[in-house]
């Protein structure tokens, strides 16, 4: 008993002043995910390694649009978004107060605009996944093998023009293409 | 890097068997170096399993079945043995039984341990297991349809609830007392425990006669969602929360049952951080168990203490994971978290302050006059019971057998430090409280070993190839015991069948008579001696057959009696 009084005195107040004082905790704790929409390029990598699926992605062809969201709700913080994320759009913050008065507040979104295919004008991927596809490309190709600067802007404008056509344009330019150096090899025989 | 195995043990038990039963045997397959499944012919499969148990010192870990109708047009069942003797491995006994004909010859009746499983494959399966003693359902509700097996893969949408066949509970509650007895029912249910259960003591004035219970009244279809919406890696989460106490064993359970089955090779630095992060899980349980158990004994100030200093091991987990309770760090392959120079100087400082700390509350504890007489000689686990019915962790170990997964098949990063089995011969609460006491101890001195010899490099690898259907084991020792998880990948990154089993349900059976011989005051203290994360039922009912009268007692009454041991809301 005496044992007892002692530990009790030894160890003073064990409990916190929380919620009228902030509780503190580790620093690298997995709290609520924060969303950087400037950073997010739509690329739906996280919604697809979301074991929860707390994320999603919807497109809306009609509107030329693709809505990511996060339902808090959902969410089991487990920070596998931020591991797969190639932009660093979204990080865990150590914030783990969630209560909300309304529940659509759970949610959060954000709107990307679609890019339209440069060959049939309809709306295919999001307009700021293809421009970091595009400068990601860029600077890691090298002159291969064109030499003039004329070569060169010529290629880059090739590439840019192909990775802003749609996967069926593509499909049908190349048949096109294959059509053409068989009917070209026809006339040389 | 998927390995190519060339070690094999186990080679011994399958002569054993084949020098036994002369034709059983069909063939063996080697998963690991450790685990092989042996397939013998359906009607010999009693014989096979109770030979290499009773003859090999087998203990059953799990019964698995296996819808593998699409592949080969049978249902696979699999007797999962852990042999703890000599050659000491997995074997898996297979037997197949035919799509044509739904039965099989039940093993209960020569290994009592499998009852639980072959209810469940009746429950899950329809498969009729022929001789089974115990025919009522397990897993299902009273109101389920008859004839709607939810793990048959052509059976249900794991989203569909089937509207209920009748509003009536007719399950049969089981009493073997001879002269006549009261009913008091403990529950129905238990809202902070993993395994929410309905009691039945059979009384006899303040003597427990018998004792029956059920439960899997929250069962959460995990099997069948993993099987059906995951991908194989997005499992490790789920399997996370398992448990609300040691979801983590169950992660890594899972983690390295795919592991073994596609022959992943995990960098030695993940296996140690994984049984850091293990032995965190053990400290923070089991000291939730010793405040538990002062509060049953009506100590409540060392319950309030212990409850204190546990928030230390929280601390701890959430240092190196991020989380308090749900790690989420494993993945196939390894883990996403590495421990960094400064949490593991913060850890090895809290190790200490929590080592000082328990090594005064307990010495407290002893020191209460109330604990012994109120732990000692009660809820008796009998040797002989415990061997039929293959209990684990400290359950086991309290009635003097040395099983521990840790040691019996090292697993993780356990190959590589000292662990000790600590066990009793009391067979009663005291014994399981005081190994729980020493184990703590023990988690201390393993998370100190770890952190000094963790090897550096690589945590995670993540170079290697998805093969479908390859099966294999995945076991942990998790606080309240061996949990064992037994995984087969499918041809859509998918598991084909992923059958889970926590520790407490291998504990569960031998509960009815642990608690036969005891005084009704003594339930809760007994219950909460197999830690199945009991803390608060709401309310019991007691009825008096003989009176045709019942009345409600409220759990805080209960409780109190338990701890107070006077006037009985029974008279």
């Amino acid at each position: 008993m005496l044992k007892l009084l002692k530990e009790v005195f030894r160890q003073g107040d064990a409990t916190v002043k929380y919620p009228f004082a902030p509780y503190e905790v580790e620093k690298d704790f997995r709290g609520r995910p924060e969303h950087v929409a400037e950073n997010c390029i739509a690329c739906a990598a996280c919604t697809s390694a979301c074991p929860a699926n707390a994320l999603s992605m919807e497109t809306d062809l009609a509107a030329g649009t693709r809505t990511w969201s996060i339902s808090y709700g959902r969410c089991i913080f487990c920070a596998r978004c931020e591991e797969v994320c190639p932009t660093q759009a979204i990080r865990l913050t150590t914030d783990f107060e969630l209560a909300v008065a309304n529940k659509a507040d759970l949610t959060s979104q954000a709107v990307f605009k679609l890019a339209d295919c440069v060959c049939c004008g309809e709306p295919f991927a999001p307009a700021k996944e293809i421009a970091y596809v595009t400068a990601l490309i860029e600077a890691n190709s090298g002159t291969n093998g064109a030499s003039t600067g004329a070569e060169k802007s010529s290629e880059a404008e090739r590439r840019r023009r192909l990775l802003s056509t749609c996967p069926a344009c593509k499909r049908a330019n190349d048949l096109q293409q294959i059509a053409q150096i068989a009917h070209r090899q026809e006339k040389n025989r | 890097m998927n390995v190519h195995i060339d070690a094999r043990v186990g080679a011994s038990h399958i002569s054993y068997l084949r020098a036994k039963l002369p034709h059983a045997v069909l063939e063996e397959n080697w998963q690991t170096p450790n685990q092989v499944t042996v397939t013998v012919k359906l009607n010999t499969l009693p014989e096979a399993v109770a030979t290499l148990y009773y003859g090999r010192e087998g203990w059953l870990s799990v019964v698995v079945c296996n819808d593998e109708r699409p592949i080969n047009d049978t249902f696979g069942l699999y007797y999962v043995l852990s042999m703890e003797g000599e050659d000491r491995c997995h074997v898996i006994v297979h037997a197949a039984v035919p799509s044509s004909n739904e039965e099989f010859p039940s093993v209960t009746p020569k290994v009592p341990a499998c009852v639980w499983g072959e209810r469940e494959i009746r429950d899950m399966y329809g498969l009729r297991p022929i001789g089974l003693p115990d025919e009522r359902r397990l897993v299902l509700p009273d109101d389920w349809p008859d004839d709607l097996y939810p793990l048959r893969k052509d059976a249900m949408d794991y989203r569909l609830r089937p509207p209920p066949t009748s509003d009536k509970e007719n399950y049969q509650f089981r009493n073997d007392a001879e002269g006549e007895t009261t009913v008091v029912p403990l529950g129905p249910l238990h809202i902070t425990s993993d395994e929410p259960g309905h009691f039945r003591l059979f009384v006899d004035g303040e003597d427990i006669i018998d004792a029956d219970y059920r439960m899997f009244y929250v069962h959460r279809g995990m099997e069948k969602l993993a099987e059906t919406r995951m991908g194989y890696n997005e499992v490790t989460f789920l399997a996370d929360r398992v448990c609300g106490i040691c979801g983590y064993a169950h992660s890594v359970a899972y983690a390295s049952s795919i592991e073994n089955a596609l022959g992943i090779v995990v960098p030695q630095r993940a296996h140690a951080i994984r049984s850091i992060m293990l032995e965190t899980e053990r400290l923070h349980s089991h000291m939730l168990n010793l405040g538990l158990v002062c509060q049953f004994t009506g100590f409540d100030s060392g319950f309030m203490q212990f409850f204190r200093a546990r928030e230390k091991a929280m601390t701890l987990a959430e240092l190196l994971t991020g989380g308090r309770k749900t790690y989420g760090i494993n993945l196939i392959g390894g883990v996403r978290r590495d421990v960094l120079a400064e949490q593991r100087s913060r850890t090895l400082a809290l190790v200490a302050e929590l080592r000082a700390e328990v090594q005064r509350l307990f010495e407290i504890l002893l020191a209460t006059p109330n604990f012994g007489p109120r732990v000692k000689g009660v809820g008796i686990l009998d040797r002989k019971i415990a061997r039929d019915y293959s209990p684990v962790g400290p359950v086991v170990r309290g009635s003097g057998y040395r099983r521990d997964t840790r040691v019996d098949h090292a697993f993780a990063g356990y190959g590589s430090v000292d662990v000790d089995i600590n066990t009793g011969d009391g067979c009663d609460v005291q014994s399981r409280t005081m190994i729980r006491a020493a184990e703590i101890f023990d988690s201390l001195s393993l998370i100190e070993q770890l952190l000094d010899s963790t090897p550096t490099g690589p945590i995670l690898n993540e170079d290697f190839v998805y093969k479908p259907y390859k099966f294999a084991l995945g076991f942990t020792e998790a606080p309240r015991g061996e949990d064992i998880h037994w995984s087969m990948t499918g041809d859509n990154q998918k598991l084909y069948r992923w059958r889970c089993r926590a520790s407490t349900y291998a504990n569960w059976p031998v509960l009815r008579y642990m608690l036969r011989g005891n005084t009704v005051s003594d339930a809760p203290l007994i219950v909460g001696s197999i830690d199945p994360c009991y803390s608060c039922c709401d309310r019991m009912t007691v009825v008096d057959v003989r009176k045709e009268t019942s009345r409600t007692i409220p759990y805080k009454e209960m409780e109190r009696y338990c701890r107070e041991r006077t006037d009985s809301p029974l008279k």
